[in-house]
């Protein structure tokens, strides 16, 4: 049998020059069990190059252990129910701050307005003893009339 | 476009991420933390799968990169005989014929072994893997006059092992 086409690629092998295609018929060769005798030597190297195809097997357990290691790596997201009253609480916190605000806004407002309202509430009649009471007790406190009062303290600035 | 997903696509790849990075350390147990690290490296990437042109070609550039890096940390030095491979030359007396294809196997894996790591996993992605010389030139950033050169070096020198080891006997 003439091996010529088999000798001349793998001088173009050594040389690097073949193409994918070539380096396959090289490999199917080298892979019978009869080989020439000259030819034999070579085959080595092919037979080398299948043994790590064949040797490079990683454990059964790998792809789980690496399943692992990824999910270890993620968020533990986990399905929780939820009932219908647990979904209002927030809506519930929500109202009641509300309400807190707004009875705190009433009351402040409520205590601001209650003097004057209570004043303006208040008939103005020559009759009227309360009145006469309030006059006379500031009165009384400074020891003379509101008015002068007033000036003093301005004039003390 | 297609969904890329870790099972169909990225974890099939780990017996060819296991060769290349058995060539690069030639050390079983650090092959194997080189994939399992290279696998979660392309997963957190997971955000650019759909970006990447060749998911394979990535992985394996990754692996590789992990391998020299962690063989660069533990300054690993060429073991090459597998405890196998002893065992091999271990056993009872076997036939001539037998005993010398078997020589000449250790000796060509040992001088394979001895090669520079580039022109190593030149030869295996080339010999085994099936590349053209354009995908080894992307994997491994270099240009492709650079793969031709540095796998020629390497064939010739594994001629050179065959050659001598037939002409001058083991």
């Amino acid at each position: 049998m003439d091996y010529k086409y088999i000798e001349q690629l793998l001088q173009r092998y050594w040389e690097c020059e073949t193409s994918l295609e070539e380096e396959a018929i090289l490999r199917a060769f080298f892979s019978q069990k009869d080989i020439p005798q000259e030819l034999l030597p070579y085959a080595s190297l092919f037979q080398v190059e299948e043994q790590m195809t064949e040797d490079a097997h990683l454990p059964a357990d790998f792809d789980e252990r690496v399943r692992q290691m990824i999910s270890a790596g993620e968020p533990c997201v986990k399905a929780k129910r939820i009932r219908w009253s647990s979904r209002l609480h927030p809506l519930f916190k929500a109202a009641a701050l509300i309400a807190i605000f707004l009875s705190f806004g009433m009351a402040i407002q409520h205590g601001w307005q209650r003097p004057e309202a209570e004043i303006a509430s208040v008939d103005p009649q020559p009759g009227d003893s309360t009145s006469i009471e309030i006059v006379d007790e500031a009165t009384a406190e400074t020891g003379m009339p509101q008015d002068s009062a007033t000036v003093n303290e301005t004039d003390t600035y | 476009m297609r969904e890329v997903s870790f099972t169909n696509d990225v974890l099939p790849l780990k017996d060819k991420l296991f060769r290349l990075a058995l060539r690069v350390t030639l050390d079983r147990a650090e092959a194997e933390d080189v994939v399992q690290d290279t696998l979660v490296k392309v997963w957190n990437e997971r955000g650019k799968w759909q970006e990447i042109r060749s998911l394979e070609a990535f992985s394996l550039t990754l692996c590789r990169n992990i391998a020299l890096d962690r063989r660069k940390r533990a300054s690993a030095t060429n073991a090459p005989l597998t405890e196998r491979e002893h065992q091999m030359r271990d056993s009872l007396p076997q036939p001539d014929e037998l005993v010398h294809r078997k020589e000449r196997l250790r000796l060509v894996r040992e001088a394979m072994d001895s090669l520079p790591e580039m022109q190593r996993t030149l030869m295996l992605l080339r010999d085994v893997e099936g590349k053209t010389y354009k995908e080894i030139a992307e994997m491994l950033a270099v240009t492709e006059a650079q793969v031709k050169v540095y796998l020629h070096r390497a064939r010739q020198r594994i001629k050179k092992t065959i050659e001598e080891t037939e002409n001058y006997g083991l």
